[in-house]
């Protein structure tokens, strides 16, 4: 009997949907697609510059690494807005039309993954011990070599550096809402809209339960996104 | 040969090895023993020619080290292992740990194959880290974890690392001053062993019945340069120097 009780207690949740078709689809993707490689980016710029930060002395370090550390509380609304005037059509940008792009989005969140991936991936860095840099070097290790064995040593570090970073792209909504426009095409599939803009926009129109379903979307993509880093971690641990 | 000619080096205004004169020839055994603080590990770091002496000329198998240029130097460094105080072993598995010396003697596409090939699963253990680890007595650890070893099986594992890529000369700072007597005979057995294949080796100690036990020559590193060095029997019998021979007996205290 309690079977039947289902559909029912259910319904609101998976039968009223005012979804069309493809919807909650394209903006997952447009989300992943953003996010992904505003952090994969990120990552590929910030790791080398942790390393030489890291490794070397030079004049303004301790600038550099304030630096990193006040970006880690750039406020996404702020940072949208600069990428706006950049990209904008009098902006220096400009020419590349990426306003309104996924571009553009992809621009302001590497803005925002880049700190804090920078920043704890430097403190995985150096914490590493001076010891195994001169381990690396004394059997016969170039400077590259004791770079990919600082990098492996912090391996941990640097993947809870990435989810961080991860974490901070998909969740925020100021930056990807003024410079991506929250836009849809005309067949109600996204272009610019994301899980986050998605939820602020149904939110607004009084769809609470969407935004809910939206909501758990969300959740379960970075829930899902950890598991699978943390399970690479492990795998890689056990596999060397 | 390695050949240290007056060598000295200084940090700012301190000087840690003043004017030291020491040649080490393959298939001997150099002790460097002195008091704690008195410039051994500097002076080791010279000899793997990590550190370059602010005076002084450093030559290994004839070559100068410090006027070749930095890819020779590698080179010259590749024929020196060093075992540091610490282990410092990678966070990987114990094979690993001992392969590394050769894995980085490798061109990169050898090794971006094997990186890819572990990723399938085992390509074999090379037999030069099974004949290394088999001078330690560890083979059967091969696939465990550096970092579950003890202590001194991971100093041990230390020294495979080191002897794995067949070295010409093998520096100890202080193997076994943590270690068990046990370790520490496993540890001295395998120092002979590599001065019977002609490796030439020099180990930094504090304990001077170390020295009498495994090396062939010994210097007295007292502050200024060596007081003495000469064989090991006539500096523990016989030492002409009047500090060395305070020393020895125990009566110069630091």
């Amino acid at each position: 009997m309690s079977v039947s009780l289902e559909p029912a207690l259910l319904s609101p949740a998976l039968v009223d949907f005012p979804f069309r078709e493809g919807y909650v689809r394209s903006i997952i993707y447009v989300s992943l697609y953003v996010s992904g490689i505003a952090v994969a980016l990120s990552t590929l710029f910030s790791i080398p510059v942790a390393v030489v930060m890291g490794f070397t002395d030079f004049p303004g370090k301790q600038f550099v690494k304030s630096v990193i550390n006040t970006g880690m509380g750039f406020p996404s609304v702020v940072v949208g807005l600069l990428v706006l005037f950049i990209v904008s059509n009098q902006g220096p940008l400009g020419s590349l039309e990426l306003i309104f792009t996924k571009e553009a989005m992809i621009i302001s969140q590497f803005v925002l993954a880049t700190p804090p991936i920078t920043a704890i991936s430097l403190a995985a860095i150096t914490g590493v011990s001076e010891n195994v840099r001169d381990a690396a070097r004394a059997l016969g290790g170039t400077r590259l070599d004791v770079a990919l064995v600082v990098i492996k040593e912090a391996r941990y570090g640097i993947a809870t550096a990435i989810l961080a970073g991860f974490g901070r792209a998909i969740s925020e909504v100021g930056s990807v809402l003024i410079v991506g426009g929250n836009i849809t095409s005309a067949s109600g599939i996204s272009q610019t809209r994301t899980l986050t803009t998605a939820i602020q926009l149904e939110a607004r129109q009084g769809q609470y339960d969407t935004a809910m379903v939206l909501g758990a979307v969300l959740l379960a993509l970075v829930l899902t996104v950890n598991a699978v880093v943390v399970r690479f971690g492990d795998e890689g641990s056990v596999n060397q | 040969m390695i050949r240290l000619s007056n060598v000295s080096q200084a940090y700012g205004e301190e000087t840690v090895v003043e004017d030291v004169t020491l040649s080490v020839d393959p298939g001997e055994v150099v002790a460097v023993i002195g008091p704690s603080g008195v410039g051994k590990t500097t002076l080791l770091r010279i000899l793997a020619l990590f550190n370059r002496p602010t005076a002084g000329t450093v030559e290994l198998d004839g070559q100068s080290v410090w006027s070749a240029g930095e890819d020779e130097r590698l080179q010259l460094r590749r024929r020196v292992g060093t075992v540091f105080q610490e282990a410092s072993l990678f966070d990987a598995s114990v094979a690993r740990n001992v392969e590394y010396g050769l894995r980085v003697r490798q061109p990169w596409e050898n090794r971006l194959r094997d990186t890819l090939w572990s990723i399938v699963g085992s390509n074999g253990t090379p037999k030069a880290v099974k004949r290394s680890l088999d001078v330690v007595g560890l083979r059967d650890k091969l696939d465990q974890q550096a970092r579950s070893l003890s202590g001194g099986e991971a100093q041990r594992v230390s020294f495979a690392r080191a002897l794995a890529y067949d070295p010409s000369y093998l520096l100890l700072d202080e193997p076994t001053s943590d270690l068990d007597p046990r370790n520490t005979d496993v540890i001295e057995e395998a120092v002979l062993e590599a001065r019977d294949r002609g490796i030439g080796v020099v180990v930094a100690t504090h304990d001077m019945h170390q020295a009498e036990r495994i090396a062939d020559r010994v210097g007295v590193l007292l502050g200024d340069g060596f007081t003495e060095i000469g064989p090991t029997e006539t500096i523990f019998e016989n030492p002409t120097d009047d500090r060395t021979q305070q020393f020895i007996s125990g009566e110069l205290v630091y």
